[in-house]
């Protein structure tokens, strides 16, 4: 068995093999921290969408992305209401102000969130516990994840938001995503004492959520032939796709971590070639003696493909441990929604199958050298 | 001739650069070696690279400002977030001694619709307005093409900008808020995370295009006053004289103070610096990694050449020497190529991402000095099997 002849030779040289391991580690822990921000650096972009209830969002034809999401007529909630599917169309407004403590200091941007407090639209415990708060005029919640430049976050605090004297009516936690470095959460009634020039009769987005068993690429089609061309309807999936894409250019996120993540395979391949190729140079006269006595190429090949995967296998196991520390780590720092999917997961161990796989081909060439006669 | 003296001619090696033959000794393995290396310095090289694109894309506008002193709002957070002040506080700014000029700059980074001249969608451009006789850029092509500006609902654009934007064409027509806008010339400055574009106007039309239409274009709150001090004057002086003669509500600052303010915002809160850090660390335990292992080799297979050595009487100092002569080198042979190399991935990258990434002098010495570093340090780690290597049981 090539397996086990790949294990001894492993086995033999411990502190080779520890280092070869320590190196594909590396390259494996690289791929999955480039990966991880490839996936999460756009996702930061559907982080309020992915905590709101709707199967089925209307916006503007002139939609760009979440924060420029232009206005459409309100009206159009109550005509996709005709739609047979349809159970529910509630409004959400995005508008954007100026923070500044009561005192004076800096004029922070902060984005404001209206919504009717009945209409439950936010899938957020902390935000539905505290919802009734809204009812209070000139109260608003605000994200935990505000950033400190903003001062206290404490229940009570008046503060100006959009020149108006604005009570915190309590936190919650979900993460302002990409809507910039502070949100706030505001009844409809509010929301338009803080953006007196706004149309009463426009809303930015439409959440619409349907019938229970109704399918929502039908749903949407039959959304879109009861509403004129001014307005868009997105499926949940057609919604990532849009954000995901728009972010991915916006950040550069494809490029950096994309090419990273080139590097890092490269590197994996180096570095167990490297591993490979040095200890088959150095056991030429083994291999060549078991080729002399009677094994095929095609097993000694097997011999060192089994090495590379074995060195594969043990290295990956740490490297998801410590990736999934990592992930942690940047997610309290930074806010970024890394986590491990099993599409990724599966991603990775793809990704350092082929590596492995690739650097034990490129390593054969210095195996075919192993001439029986040549030694002795 | 005694034989100690012949020997301890041998010993005086001036001549004999041994590091570097052992390294030529064997291409096959000089060219592992090397890109082995070299791809850890690219990594370094390009996280860096990124790291700086980062920053000097999100700083470029600021840098280009045309002045000595910047007034602006005290309450002001971040350059490129409106937070503009009444236009009095620049007359009562152009009274002060030692002052050669105040040029008011009109910004909007949320306001300025531009329609992509080829679709039918709008998105949210950086505009600049200022008068056309004195451009406040420092941009060659915006101070030649300022006197364009004077026509009515004239703007310059930023070519660079991203390409769903539509304004890599030099001239032709678009909307900027629903009106119609000739496009009258370009510059090259380029996005950064936060911005796509850049327009850039008269104040007459900024007036025009800004929701709300002021009447008066000069009664427009202003977002800047540039500052340019008569010569042979001192900037902190005439900043001081500013400053008292300005309210608590207007911040002056010198334009390096502006651009460290800018950086000091993004630094705090953008996560790409700590990204970037990351990855340059990462680099450099790949590197410290591959190049251990390559040193480590180097010395298994060499070990009878040193145990011989050591047997004809070199000394243990000398053997370390060379030990970490060679490492030098191998870090120098993996960074040539790898620098090279980088220089055409920054090219490629920067060309498809738009981030400003250029090769520089601090960046080429801090690469080095990373690669050399990591190198060295493996070959401490690796020279203990030359230190233990015993002429007696080689042979």
């Amino acid at each position: 068995m090539p397996l086990q002849l790949a294990w001894r030779i492993l086995v033999d040289q411990k502190g080779r093999t520890a280092l070869a391991t320590g190196g594909i580690f590396v390259a494996i822990l690289l791929i999955f921290v480039e990966l991880g921000f490839f996936v999460a650096v756009p996702q930061g972009g559907m982080l309020i969408y992915d905590h709101l209830r709707f199967d089925l969002l209307v916006c503007s034809s002139k939609y760009v992305f979440q924060s420029q999401s232009g206005q459409f007529p309100r009206a159009r909630l109550a005509a996709a209401l005709t739609v047979p599917e349809v159970a529910q169309a509630s409004p959400l407004y995005l508008g954007g102000g100026k923070w500044q403590a009561i005192d004076g200091g800096l004029r922070l941007d902060i984005a404001v969130i209206g919504l009717d407090p009945k209409a439950g639209v936010f899938a957020v415990p902390d935000i539905e516990r505290q919802i009734d708060v809204l009812d209070s005029p000139d109260t608003v919640l605000v994200d935990g994840a505000t950033r400190s430049l903003f001062g206290s976050l404490e229940t009570g605090r008046v503060v100006e938001i959009a020149g108006r004297r604005t009570t915190i009516g309590g936190r919650y936690k979900l993460g302002t995503g990409f809507l910039g470095l502070g949100v706030a959460l505001a009844s409809e009634a509010n929301f338009f004492r803080m953006f007196p020039g706004r149309p009463l009769d426009t809303v930015n987005l439409g959440l619409v959520r349907l019938k229970p068993g109704a399918d929502p690429d039908q749903a949407a089609r039959a959304l879109r032939a009861v509403l004129p061309a001014d307005t868009r309807v997105f499926t949940r999936p057609e919604l990532v796709a849009h954000e995901v894409s728009y972010w991915t250019i916006r950040t550069a996120t494809g490029l950096i971590f994309g090419s990273g993540l080139v590097v890092s395979f490269v590197v994996g391949i180096m570095v167990l070639y490297q591993t490979l190729a040095t200890q088959i140079t150095r056991q030429l006269p083994q291999f060549a003696t078991l080729k002399a006595i009677g094994y095929s190429d095609r097993y000694l090949d097997g011999v060192v493909l089994f090495e590379a995967w074995l060195i594969m296998a043990v290295a990956f196991v740490p490297a998801l441990a410590a990736a999934l520390a990592i992930y942690a780590l940047v997610r309290s720092q930074t806010l970024l929604p890394l986590a491990l999917g099993v599409s990724q997961l599966g991603a990775v161990f793809g990704i350092t199958l082929v590596m492995a796989t690739a650097s034990a081909f490129l390593s054969l060439g210095g195996l075919r050298r192993a001439d029986p006669a040549e030694i002795f | 001739m005694t034989s100690a003296r012949a020997i301890a001619r041998f010993t005086d090696t001036r001549f004999v650069p041994l590091a570097l033959r052992n390294l030529l000794a064997n291409k096959r393995r000089l060219v592992r070696s090397s890109a082995g290396i070299g791809f850890a310095v690219l990594l370094m090289l390009v996280q860096l690279g990124f790291e700086r694109g980062f920053f000097d894309a999100s700083l470029a506008t600021v840098r280009q400002l045309d002045g000595d002193l910047v007034i602006m709002s005290a309450s002001k957070y971040q350059f490129g977030s409106a937070d503009p002040f009444p236009p009095r506080y620049l007359e009562s700014a152009t009274k002060v001694a030692g002052i050669a000029s105040v040029s008011p700059v009109y910004a909007s980074w949320q306001e300025f619709f531009w329609k992509d001249p080829a679709g039918d969608k709008a998105y949210p451009v950086q505009a600049f307005a200022f008068d056309p006789d004195r451009p406040v850029f420092l941009l060659p092509e915006v101070r030649a093409q300022a006197a364009r500006l004077k026509e009515a609902d004239a703007v310059i654009v930023d070519r660079l900008a991203r390409s769903f934007l539509g304004m890599a064409s030099q001239t032709g027509e678009t909307e900027i808020n629903g009106r119609k806008v000739h496009v009258v010339g370009s510059f090259a400055l380029g996005p950064d995370f936060m911005r796509d574009g850049t327009v850039m106007m008269s104040p007459a039309t900024f007036a025009r295009l800004l929701p709300g239409n002021p009447e008066n274009a000069a009664a427009m709150p202003v977002e800047f006053g540039i500052v340019k001090i008569a010569p042979g004057e001192d900037a902190a002086r005439v900043q001081q004289a500013l400053r008292s003669a300005l309210p608590a509500e207007i911040r002056v600052l010198t334009k390096p103070q502006l651009v460290a303010f800018e950086r000091d915002f993004q630094a705090d809160l953008s996560s790409a610096g700590p990204i970037f850090w990351l990855g340059t660390v990462v680099g450099f335990v790949v590197g410290m990694l591959i190049s251990y292992q390559i040193i480590y080799t180097d010395l298994s297979d060499q070990l009878p050449q040193y145990a011989t050595l050591k047997g004809m009487g070199y000394g243990t100092p000398y053997l370390v020497r060379v030990v970490i002569e060679q490492a030098a080198l191998s870090a120098l042979a993996g960074y040539a190529p790898a620098w090279l190399l980088c220089l055409l991935v920054y090219r490629a990258i920067g060309a498809v991402s738009l981030l400003p990434l250029h090769m520089t002098w601090g960046l080429t010495l801090l690469s080095l000095g990373l690669t050399l570093g990591m190198c060295l340090l493996s070959a401490v780690l690796a020279v203990r099997r030359v230190i233990a290597a015993d002429p007696a049981e080689i042979f």
